[in-house]
């Protein structure tokens, strides 16, 4: 299945804005911590996550090794650390463009954490780990459609690799560990049920997305996945344009980043508007620093102002507020304007 | 209730052409099968309407196809969507051997384990040779095919997730027991179901690009063509159908030449915002329906070159698209879907207004047990076009004098009940009793006493590592055969999301509020079924008054129904208590003998003060007596107090109290409740928010 030829250009998406927008930031700077795309159905979640995937910048990993290393990283695999060990240093490394890896949502354990190399251990009797999905998900974008439904004993290993970075295997015989650290992004339709808070809180930015009403914006979504289908070859080459420019956009703000200010005054209101929302814990601060800094490389700008952090705020806090029975939960945009207003 | 398979050409399958009416549900067939984009057909309807052989039918009329020999995905080079296997011989350049099949209907049975449908690891290369291999599933089957579930409405939870995943992608993704494949999984979705029997998730439902409600015909002429038919005297319209299958391939050729100008479009567009359906979806089937509406509309004329979709088209598919899309508690604008006449029993409020059509208009008075209902379904479609249809508008059934027809407002409120707790308990519970049967998702893997369920993945991994030192011990006969030994052998644990079982017993005899208990007991019935899709529970209510308890509503899922049934409730009488306890144990009984990992929640709503006698005795000690069993079958309970006058202690002077009690400071509720086992809960007045929380908070608690 040739699947780049059979992916919707990012581009191509018509409307939903802060989708877009959640995705864009993610892939400017991974550590924002994901997205969970919330929605009623049919609202293209699913094509826009993967549709990212050919946006996606390339990585420098070290060659030959399984779990894509980051050569010039400080979390390296055991392997990577025994090469470095025996003097090879630098570690040599290729390219590789980021991706897309998908969990699906009846994955069995041993194949989410990985488990023995059974032909291995049964024809040579070594005991050999076998990554699973959490090692080929390292330093990519973890997806979970529908990962609500997900069950609970994987949610729990998906949680303790996240929380750590690192997935620890212990099972028949194996002792093995290795990094996992990846982006996860996950779709899901509320009607279907919640998700527990512990995961909740594992994506850095969550946002809703609702049909569009607007009858042209209608027309064009209809008319476009018609070409795309008819032609994906044809749609693809007519967006090859602003999927260029989309990526190089994307480009130059992760070059950007690092050199983009977020000044005291700005961060003095990101605790603020946490602590007047009654967020749990630190996290939300550090991703609405994050993603507003990412927004101000994304715009070219050379710091991050109260405006970005007014923009990124819904996304960072919305799914972060706590609600107490029987109490009104805040309104996170209208408490933002409030107390960004006050900045 | 696994469909039996009629292979094709047996004298059992009957022709397309010969299936008397039911002109929409044809249509929609058809239209899938000219577009398969289009996304598959929903049928919903009673039993007995020919769903299932129409189904199968459709195979005779399907166009051949031709795939890749030797592909075990049956891949279509004309299509693309190539496995990686033929994709990767294709870019070589090397010949692919091609073969033409008929296109079959590839049945998925409800109770099929996860690894059939998916796929898993072959178990005989893994024993003989040690070599891991993927054996494609059912999804693998259906690639190019049509995919059909017969009461789709009642497959397992974790196999509809698999299907929707397949079905959104068509690709199959399989990461499981130690296999790690993808495949295309490219299917025409067809399911029928019995709305009585619960609803469909929305997000399956949305998935279905069409759906039909069919019902029993009504014209006698058309009921007599069936009878005959039956009787063997039409033979099938073999070339009715031979007719039927070139004009299916003519308008597959002519689809691609076919414009939808962009009125068209823009049409559908104001028609989906206009229905308030949700998401995109509609609009894109419509435009697609449309399409292949007119494409087969070419076909049946011969007309050729450029071909434009008309209004008329769009129109004549706009219902199929929309019908299963529109939000539930949406605007009163929506049509609502009434065909025999019979005005549709509408609970309008204030808050919240029900305005989906109905899924069948016709009602089946007295639905017989599950079980039985889906026998019958299943007989009386593959006998032929329905002969054992509805009995056409249902009268009332015959109420007790004092009817209460609901009409003013009930607002109907949403519960939370908080699910990460709930299911965690289910967890707990699952992994004691999760072996009796085959049923559920594979989670793991232990060693027990005799291993009944084989987890194969499981068993060969705790294999492996010995196998060089048994193969020292013991010289094999072939070089990779696996040596197991009983200590290797692996049990799956499964798990299922076990559904609870709410079943409401209330008092409905003559007292002045009785009225108000039974309308606080159907809205909150109400309520939680409009909650219970997500959990699956279902509710059942039985009143009891006169001389006899009634069961109102029987376990179901389906608010549609329960808004239906529950919309005339009898009050008035005398208070048969035993009758009502002694009803509700057996319905929990048959319940669990169905499936015995079913939780029952027992919610009695009454004074307590039973006044008739089941078996001639005092009727307070046989009530009393009743209750204890409820204890002893360890049915989870709680007893409502619906009379106004327990924190006093006293007794009221409007209701009849039993003789023996009068002048004692007597709590005939609570007694029965301790008897019970259950929980008491005294109200002043019993309302639905006062029946919820309780329910809700006995739901949250371990069993």
């Amino acid at each position: 299945m040739s699947e780049h030829r059979s992916v919707y250009p990012f581009t191509a998406l018509v409307g939903q804005d802060q989708m877009r927008l959640a995705l864009e930031l993610n892939a400017v700077n991974p550590a924002i911590g994901g997205v969970l795309i919330r929605g009623e159905k049919g609202t293209a979640k699913s094509t826009a996550v993967r549709a990212l995937a050919r946006l996606l910048p390339e990585l420098q990993v070290v060659t030959g090794c399984r779990f894509g290393c980051d050569p010039r990283g400080d979390r390296l695999c055991a392997d990577c650390l025994a090469r470095v060990a025996q003097g090879e240093r630098p570690l040599p490394w290729q390219p590789r463009r980021m991706r897309v890896v998908e969990l699906p949502i009846n994955a069995s354990e041993d194949r989410v954490v990985g488990s023995i190399d059974l032909e291995a251990a049964i024809k040579s009797g070594q005991r050999r780990f076998e990554p699973g999905v959490l090692a080929e998900a390292n330093r990519q974008i973890l997806y979970v459609d529908e990962v609500n439904l997900l069950d609970d004993h994987i949610v729990d290993v998906l949680l303790d690799a996240a929380a750590m970075g690192v997935n620890v295997v212990e099972r028949e015989g194996i002792s093995v560990w290795h990094p996992s650290r990846f982006i996860l992004v996950g779709t899901m339709n509320p009607e279907e049920g919640d998700l527990r808070p512990q995961l909740l809180d594992r994506f850095g930015l969550c946002v809703d997305v609702t049909g569009i009403s607007n009858v042209s914006d209608r027309v064009e979504i209809v008319q476009r996945r018609e070409q795309f289908e008819a032609d994906p070859e044809g749609f693809g080459a007519a967006f090859a344009d602003s999927e260029e420019e989309e990526r190089l956009r994307i480009e130059r703000a992760m070059v950007a980043l690092p050199e983009v200010e977020v000044a005291r005054p700005v961060l003095e209101a990101i605790a603020r508007l946490s602590i007047a929302l009654e967020v749990d814990g630190h996290r939300a601060d550090l991703v609405a620093r994050k993603a507003a800094q990412a927004l101000a490389a994304l715009h070219g700008l050379p710091r991050a102002a109260i405006s970005e952090v007014a923009a990124v705020a819904p996304m960072v806090l919305a799914h972060r507020v706590r609600t107490q029975p029987g109490q009104r939960p805040h309104d996170v945009a209208e408490v933002a304007r409030r107390i960004l207003g006050e900045s | 209730m696994a469909a039996i398979f009629i292979p094709e050409g047996t004298a059992r399958s009957i022709s397309f052409s010969a299936v008397v009416g039911q002109e929409r549900m044809k249509q929609a067939l058809l239209l899938a099968a000219v577009d398969p984009r289009i996304g598959g057909v929903l049928i919903r309807g009673e039993r007995g309407t020919a769903k299932s052989t129409l189904v199968r039918a459709l195979a005779r009329v399907l166009p051949a196809r031709t795939v890749v020999a030797d592909c075990p995905y049956g891949c279509q080079p004309t299509e693309g969507h190539l496995c990686a296997s033929c994709a990767a011989r294709q870019g070589r350049g090397s010949a692919v051997p091609l073969e033409v099949r008929p296109t079959r209907v590839v049945d998925l049975p409800l109770g099929a384990s996860e690894d059939r449908v998916v796929g898993s690891i072959d178990m005989e290369q893994a024993l003989l040779s040690g070599t891991r291999a993927f054996q494609p599933g059912v999804l693998a089957e259906a690639n190019g095919q049509i995919l059909y579930v017969d009461e789709v409405n009642l497959l397992d939870h974790h196999l509809v997730d698999v299907l929707l995943d397949a079905a959104a992608m068509g690709i199959n993704v399989v990461e499981r027991e130690g296999i790690s494949a993808r495949h295309p999984a490219r299917f025409i979705l067809v399911g029928t179901m019995n709305p009585e029997e619960g609803d469909l998730r929305p997000q399956l439902l949305d998935r279905f690009g069409l759906c039909v409600d069919v019902r029993g015909l009504l014209d006698p002429l058309d009921r007599v063509r069936i009878m005959e038919q039956d009787q063997g005297v039409v033979r099938a319209a073999e070339a009715a159908d031979a007719a039927l299958a070139s004009q299916l391939l003519a308008a597959r050729t002519l689809l691609p030449q076919v414009r939808v100008p962009r009125a068209v479009i823009q049409t559908a567009a104001v028609i989906a915002v206009d229905q308030q359906v949700v998401g995109h979806r509609a609009d894109l089937v419509m435009v697609r329906s449309a399409r292949a509406q007119r494409a087969l509309r070419a076909a049946t004329t011969g007309e050729s070159g450029e071909l434009e979709v008309s209004l008329q088209d769009l129109v004549s598919v706009a219902e199929l698209v929309l019908v299963h899309r529109r939000r539930s508690f949406g605007s009163p604008s929506s049509p609502v879907a009434s065909g025999d006449g019979e005005p549709v029993e509408q609970i309008s409020s204030s808050g919240v207004s029900p305005s989906e059509p109905r899924a069948s208009a016709t009602d089946a008075s007295e639905p017989g047990p599950d079980a039985e209902a889906g026998a019958v379904a299943t007989q009386a479609d593959s006998d032929g076009a329905g002969a054992e249809t509805g009995s056409g508008p249902a009268s009332p059934s015959p109420g007790e004098s004092e009817a209460v027809v609901v009409e003013d407002a009930v607002p109907v409120a949403r519960i939370q009940i908080p699910r990460e707790r709930l299911r965690r308990h289910g967890t707990g519970r699952r992994s004691q009793t999760a072996s009796k049967d085959r049923r559920g998702r594979y989670v793991g893997a232990r060693v027990v006493e005799r291993t009944t369920d084989l987890a194969l993945d499981a068993t060969l991994r705790a294999a492996a590592p010995h196998q060089l030192q048994r193969r020292q011990a013991a010289p094999p006969t072939e070089p990779h055969r696996l040596q197991l030994e009983k200590r290797d052998l692996r049990q799956k644990i499964r798990q299922r999301r076990i559904g609870n079982l709410i079943v409401f017993l209330v008092d409905a005899s003559a007292s002045m509020d009785a009225e108000q208990r039974m309308d606080a007991t159907r809205s909150a019935i109400l309520a939680l079924l409009k909650d219970a899709y997500v959990r699956r529970d279902r509710v059942a209510m039985i009143s009891f008054s006169g001389r006899t308890a009634r069961v109102v509503l029987r376990p179901t899922a389906s608010v549609d129904l329960a808004e239906r049934q529950l919309s005339r409730l009898a009050v008035g009488g005398t208070t048969p208590l035993t009758h009502g306890l002694v009803a509700a144990l057996d319905l929990i009984r048959s319940e669990r003998m169905r499936d015995s990992e079913v939780l029952p929640l027992l919610v009695l709503i009454s004074d307590g003060r039973g006044n008739i006698s089941l078996r001639g005795e005092e009727p307070l000690v046989e009530a009393q007596r009743t209750a204890a069993m409820v204890r002893q079958e360890r049915i989870r309970s709680l007893v409502i107090d619906s009379s106004r006058d327990h924190l006093a202690g006293t007794l009221a002077q409007g209701s009849a109290p039993s003789p023996r009690m009068a002048g004692f400071n007597f709590n005939a509720c609570q007694d029965l409740a301790e008897r019970m086992g259950a929980q008491y809960f005294g109200l002043f007045d019993v309302s639905e928010q006062g029946i919820l929380r309780p329910v809700a908070e006995a739901l949250r608690r371990p069993g």
